[in-house]
């Protein structure tokens, strides 16, 4: 098994965390959230972020609204919900403290 | 000669694709259909795919409307991705059954042998409902169900034990206690 195939996966779990950081810091429509991610190892596409969206949305964690736009279409702007807020401060207060095992273990 | 063009309305914009372009277009967004399917937002992100691939072609035709080439389209296809579920760990439960399941005694939760929970494993039902069935049976068929039950418990083979998947259903501790108490007034060879 490559390194490569055993980090592939940590992303992927990591990566709903990602956004609810980055719908959590500000109102944000598709393109501010693949922007933000581009350049990072969690860079992602359309192709996944949508259905990631509409997941966290069922689970009542997000939530967006239609916004005019100047040039196109209306887009739509996602946001948390206060459940969405909750487990924010749930997953980032229990990243902490696996950072801190992680670091600490093995020393 | 004329270059055959198809107009494809993709959510709430409308773009002419040359003909090769238009059958790509349909082919990612047929398997992105299947990729979601069960999904219960299909429809709106496809919408919202139809919608992002709308807005990257205009972005990468500057000069007003002109027909959204092959060559075009595939750089813009590239960058949105295939379409992937979220999966992981809390992957959301897969309605369909696997389509070879043998059909066997599931010992653990069982009342008597697993027979009821094994069929009701196959057929994907409730297992009460197949012991409410079962003990109508044996009533209707003046005794004939019991040799049933007996030749099921002895030709079907179980299930392996799976430490980490749920039961079928758990039984509540009085029934429990009930299947023993019939269980030692009836002797062990229902056990």
């Amino acid at each position: 098994m490559t390194t490569e195939s055993k980090l592939a996966p940590i992303r992927k779990g990591l990566l709903e965390f990602l956004v609810l950081k980055i719908v959590g810091a500000r109102s944000v429509y598709v393109p501010d959230i693949l922007r933000r991610l581009a350049g990072t190892e969690f860079a992602t596409q359309e192709g996944t972020l949508y259905p990631l969206l509409s997941k966290l949305r069922r689970e009542d964690l997000v939530q967006y609204e239609w916004q005019e736009s100047d040039a196109g279409p209306p887009r739509k702007y996602y946001r948390l919900t206060e459940a969405g807020q909750a487990q924010l401060a749930a997953l980032d207060e229990y990243w902490t403290r696996i950072n801190r095992t992680v670091s600490d273990i093995g020393t | 000669m004329q270059r055959l063009s198809v107009t494809a309305r993709l959510n709430r914009s409308t773009l002419q694709f040359e003909e090769a372009a238009y059958a790509r277009l349909a082919g990612y967004l047929d398997e992105a259909a299947l990729t979601l399917a069960g999904n219960p937002d299909q429809a709106e992100i496809l919408a919202d795919l139809e919608q992002a691939i709308a807005d990257k072609c205009h972005g990468r035709m500057a000069t007003g409307p002109a027909t959204v080439t092959l060559a075009e389209l595939e750089p813009v296809l590239e960058e949105i991705g295939s379409v992937q579920v979220p999966g992981g760990a809390q992957a959301e439960p897969q309605p369909t059954r696997p389509t070879t399941r043998p059909l066997q005694q599931v010992s653990e939760g069982a009342l008597i042998s697993g027979v009821c929970q094994g069929i009701a494993r196959y057929f994907g039902l409730d297992v009460t409902l197949l012991r409410v069935i079962a003990v109508l049976l044996l009533f209707v068929s003046g005794g004939g169900m019991i040799v049933v039950y007996l030749a099921l418990m002895l030709l079907l083979p179980f299930a392996p034990r799976q430490p980490g998947s749920e039961p079928i259903r758990t039984i509540p501790a009085r029934s429990r206690q009930f299947a023993g108490f019939v269980r030692s007034k009836f002797g062990a060879a229902t056990s």
